[in-house]
């Protein structure tokens, strides 16, 4: 579906975190995240991420991966601000994430589009309806909407299925309106939590495929998964969580990842 | 916009149609809690337009004592029609009165017809003017007492008194009601809103995570707060219209004639503060209820 700007040159991505107050311009020259010396517990003595450090530049295509249990869905929910660091730094376009008030979340997460393993779907609620929220909080003109909708409903292929209930559709089909959901704000940074933990392998590699479409029009994607089938497809960047921090190996794919990934420690 | 007032109004709408039994339920209860709180108003409006009517009722009975001469009433009579506020004047002989008492009492309780002539004193019937303040009346009165051919004036302010507790009687009760409609709303609404949140705590995490404010997330669930309500005052209106009209029409006639007023519903003023009262307890109740919303 054209879109009426489709001639205009990209205005340089600024995202919002209040209303009326954007980043600076010189806020698109900084690495899309960094995570310094990040610490989080949930128990005494026993910390999920300890001193992490990170840096993703803006559209990378990043996966997450390490045991169960290593803090791959605390990394992401400390992101969208569902939790709060204990110590370290999380700077999201350099704005740190963990000392915005809590008026401000909000604003963080219309920047965000995020993709959860249960899909996270009103099952009342229709396609559309589960896809143009993420716009009827912004406060756009319902024309407008319906145009968005349809634009990101086409790009998961889930075109003319708008009236269906979400409830009635497939796995697969399902984790395509959470991810036209995510993507319909159009956000700089998309975050995954094992967005294919649900799905059989084939479709698994289905919505693989659909965020690398996603990815190469610009977006960072942050793909949290244990699904080692998926990390060996293609070569990307892997950061691996092991004993609270992260183990960067950039670029690899099997047999080379693997024996670095077994060589790290368990 | 889809977010503003209309937006938020469309969300409600849209989630009171999916969960139609539960909010049904909610506004039934509702209109339970008022229908008594209509009632006591209702019962009070009355009794205060019969006390109204009596506490003007413009009228006096002056009872003459047995030995006032024909000249006596006379020139009593003459001298009352001179007096500032009074507009007429009437005398009832003894045998007048017990004739007046037979022809409206008598074909329906014959043994009163054996009710001797001395029963009935004779009495000079004064109207007054019905804006003649109560004071200046009383004026009159104490000074009819003195007189010698004066045996007792009849005012009717007793039965008036009388009315009065039985309006401040049920004042207290419409207060009481007032409370317990108070204490029902909140309870309802409440536990409506909370029911609610939890059967939609996934859209209410949905809205979270998508960057909804607190605003927008809470909004529509306090219009549905506000819409159970006033839906509850509404229903109790209706229900008590239909009462009333059920009553009224197997009212005696006579009873309204004797009364000196016309049943009547509750005013306008007091139906749409209801209604109001109903949408601000139901807000209330909303916003109590939305206190622990859904965090993510």
């Amino acid at each position: 579906m054209p879109r009426p700007d489709d001639d205009a040159p990209p205005a340089p991505f600024r995202p919002l975190l209040r209303q009326g107050v954007r980043f600076g311009r010189e806020a698109a020259e900084r690495p899309i995240l960094m995570f310094e010396d990040v610490y989080k517990s949930y128990r005494p003595g026993a910390p999920v991420l300890r001193g992490m450090n990170l840096v993703i530049e803006r559209g990378e295509f990043v996966f997450v991966t390490g045991a169960s249990g290593s803090g791959k869905s605390t990394l992401l929910r400390m992101l969208y601000r569902a939790e709060t660091v204990d110590k370290g730094r999380i700077l999201f376009m350099g704005r740190d994430v963990a000392r915005l008030t809590a008026e401000s979340v909000p604003f963080l997460r219309r920047n965000l589009g995020v993709v959860f393993q249960d899909f996270k779907l009103v099952k009342a609620w229709s396609v559309y309806e589960n896809v143009a929220i993420a716009l009827e909080v912004l406060g756009l003109p319902g024309r407008l909407i319906r145009a968005r909708v349809g634009e990101a409903l086409e790009r998961v292929g889930l075109q003319g299925r708008g009236e269906d209930p979400a409830g009635v559709l497939s796995g697969g089909e399902q984790q395509r309106v959470a991810i036209a959901r995510a993507i319909v704000g159009e956000p700089a940074l998309l975050l995954a939590d094992e967005p294919t933990g649900n799905l059989d392998p084939q479709l698994a590699l289905d919505i693989l495929g659909l965020f690398e479409e996603i990815n190469e029009g610009g977006t960072t994607i942050f793909f949290a998964t244990h699904d080692r089938s998926l990390l060996d497809v293609r070569a990307r960047r892997i950061i691996v969580l092991d004993e609270g921090r992260a183990v960067d190996i950039a670029g690899t794919l099997s047999p080379p990842f693997e024996d670095q990934y077994e060589s790290l420690p368990h | 916009m889809i977010s503003g007032p209309i937006g938020t109004t469309r969300r409600a709408q849209r989630g009171m149609l999916r969960e139609w039994r539960l909010q049904a339920l909610s506004v039934f209860s509702l209109a339970v809690a008022f229908v008594c709180l209509g009632a006591a108003l209702l019962v009070v409006s009355n009794l205060s337009a019969v006390e109204e009517r009596w506490a003007h009722a413009g009228r006096a009975s002056i009872y003459l004592k047995d030995n006032a001469t024909e000249d006596d009433v006379e020139s009593f009579r003459t001298a009352l029609a001179a007096v500032p506020g009074v507009t007429k004047v009437r005398y009832v002989s003894g045998g007048q009165a017990r004739a007046e008492f037979g022809a409206e009492q008598v074909p329906a309780h014959p043994e009163l017809a054996s009710l001797p002539v001395e029963a009935f004193p004779a009495s000079i019937e004064i109207e007054v003017r019905p804006d003649l303040p109560d004071e200046k009346l009383q004026a009159i009165v104490a000074k009819l007492h003195q007189l010698p051919v004066v045996d007792d004036v009849e005012t009717y302010r007793t039965w008036t008194d009388r009315l009065a507790g039985l309006v401040r009687g049920g004042v207290a009760a419409a207060i009481v009601l007032a409370l317990v409609v108070l204490a029902a709303v909140l309870a309802v609404v409440g536990s409506t809103i909370r029911l609610a949140l939890q059967r939609r705590s996934t859209e209410v995490e949905v809205l979270r995570l998508v960057g909804a404010t607190d605003g927008f997330v809470k909004g529509p669930f306090l219009v549905e707060g506000i819409a159970q309500g006033a839906m509850g005052a509404m229903g109790a209106l209706a229900l008590l219209g239909i009462l009333f009209t059920m009553v009224r029409s197997r009212m005696d006639g006579e009873l309204s004639a004797l009364i000196g007023v016309e049943p009547s519903f509750l005013p306008w003023q007091m139906a749409v503060a209801m209604v109001a009262l109903g949408a601000v307890l139901g807000a209330v109740a909303a916003l109590l209820g939305l206190r622990k919303l859904v965090a993510v």
